[in-house]
């Protein structure tokens, strides 16, 4: 019989004077790796954060677990943290979760993944952990960003250009400055400039709430066709040919209500269920339609 | 999030060309599209490997601790990221078995110890013995 050896998170969990805070702390530490290097700066920071806590050891040995994203340890800490700390405990962890995440002005896309971790884990619903985020960082908490999708990089790579004009009008306005004489034209060119923007944002909000009208207007449209279009669909949805009797109908929907039924596919697994429930639903609505209208 | 790796069929450490020719091979229009822009373009394809690895480690995590139908996973990186629960046990229960076969052992240890050491004493002399009356003749 060997003795298995202990990796340096469980012995250091084993040394702690507290369990709980020396599982939060390596969650805070994988925070602070998930938004950049790990500093002089940032490990001050967490002591300071972390100034009530009672683990009782070195926080090094924290920060480089945490620095090579160990899934053993984290999951490890997260079981910890999840047995000790439950309703309203977990508010200040995560307030801490939050600051820490914040701390530089901007939320990186992997910590708001991890923070949405996190509020799961302690079992705090979306509905109590938006306040909280807002209440620490000073605005809501936003959906994550799509990267996977072209419209994330052309709006980035959109936001950069206009920041690299922007920092390149502030040299030119220290220029012209410098040359006092052609200061009034400079700043009228500029103050144009910023007025043709503003129109041309306008322009394009303008267009795009008309876009919208006509996309609703559109679905609208689509919400209402004629009646005897609805029928034949509904009759499709049954598998019937356009005039089929009302014995008919209900013969049809019994069979297909007998197949389709979400309760014959409870051991398949949720998915299938609620595929299961849709199409049910749909086969329902259509022969209460049918029962209404023939 | 969408895992485009894993809507293209491919491993995410493929090469340029790999990918190159399973997005010439995609069917869907717009997937491809996206492909071609995140992927093939070295500098985003890396921010986007980042947030993938760190996507698929809380997936992974998630199995774990039966965390894959949380209202914050449910409708969102869930469709591409959910792994099927993970039977591994937890890890905490895995410590405390090892802790208490540890503690198993140091206990038959310390109560062993004096008749073993004797034992393994008393051999050692016999070995010595026998060595002695065997070479020194």
């Amino acid at each position: 019989m060997t003795i298995a050896r202990f990796s340096p998170f469980e012995l250091l969990l084993l040394k702690s004077r507290h369990q709980a805070d020396t599982a939060a702390l390596l969650l805070l530490a994988w925070v602070l790796a998930n938004r950049g290097p790990i500093g002089e700066p940032e490990r001050s920071r967490l002591t300071e954060l972390t100034g009530g806590f009672r683990h009782g050891h070195a926080l090094a040995p924290i920060l480089e677990i945490a620095a090579t994203q160990d899934l053993g340890a984290i999951q490890l800490a997260a079981e910890v943290l999840q047995k000790e700390i439950h309703g309203e405990q977990a508010s200040p962890f995560l307030r801490l979760a939050i600051a820490l995440a914040v701390e530089d002005g901007k939320l990186s896309m992997a910590n708001q993944h991890v923070l949405r971790f996190l509020a799961d884990l302690l079992g705090v619903s979306p509905g109590e952990f938006a306040p909280l985020f807002e209440a620490v960082a000073g605005r809501a908490f936003a959906d994550p960003d799509d990267p996977s999708r072209s419209g994330y990089w052309q709006a980035k790579e959109h936001r950069r250009r206009q920041r690299e004009q922007e920092s390149q009008r502030q040299d030119d306005r220290q220029h012209s400055r410098s040359h006092s004489g052609r200061e009034g034209s400079h700043r009228r060119k500029e103050e144009e400039s910023k007025w043709q923007q503003a129109g041309g944002r306008e322009q394009h909000r303008q267009e795009r709430y008309r876009q919208e009208q006509h996309r609703q207007h559109e679905r609208g449209a689509r919400q209402d066709p004629p009646p005897g279009d609805r029928t034949r669909r509904a009759l499709a949805v049954l598998g019937l040919e356009p005039g089929a009797s009302r014995s008919e109908i209900r013969h049809a929907y019994r069979r297909l209500a007998q197949a389709h039924h979400p309760d014959r596919f409870f051991n398949a697994g949720e998915a299938v269920m609620a595929s299961a429930s849709q199409r049910f639903q749909r086969i329902r609505r259509a022969y209460d339609y049918l029962m209404q209208v023939s | 999030m969408r895992d485009l790796y894993k809507r293209l069929g491919l491993d995410p450490r493929a090469g340029e060309v790999e990918i190159t020719g399973a997005i010439e091979r995609c069917e869907h229009t717009a997937l491809r599209a996206d492909a071609r822009t995140v992927l093939e373009v070295g500098s985003r394809r890396e921010e986007y490997d980042a947030l993938h690895v760190t996507l698929s480690d809380i997936g992974r995590l998630r199995a774990r601790l039966g965390l894959t139908h949380a209202p914050y996973w449910r409708d969102g990186p869930a469709d591409d990221f959910s792994l099927p629960p993970d039977t591994h046990g937890s890890r905490h229960d895995e410590l405390m078995q090892r802790l208490t076969r540890a503690a198993l052992l140091h206990n038959r240890w310390q109560r062993l110890r004096g008749p073993w050491l004797a034992a393994a004493l008393f051999a050692l002399g016999i070995m010595l013995g026998m060595g002695l009356c065997r070479w020194l003749p």
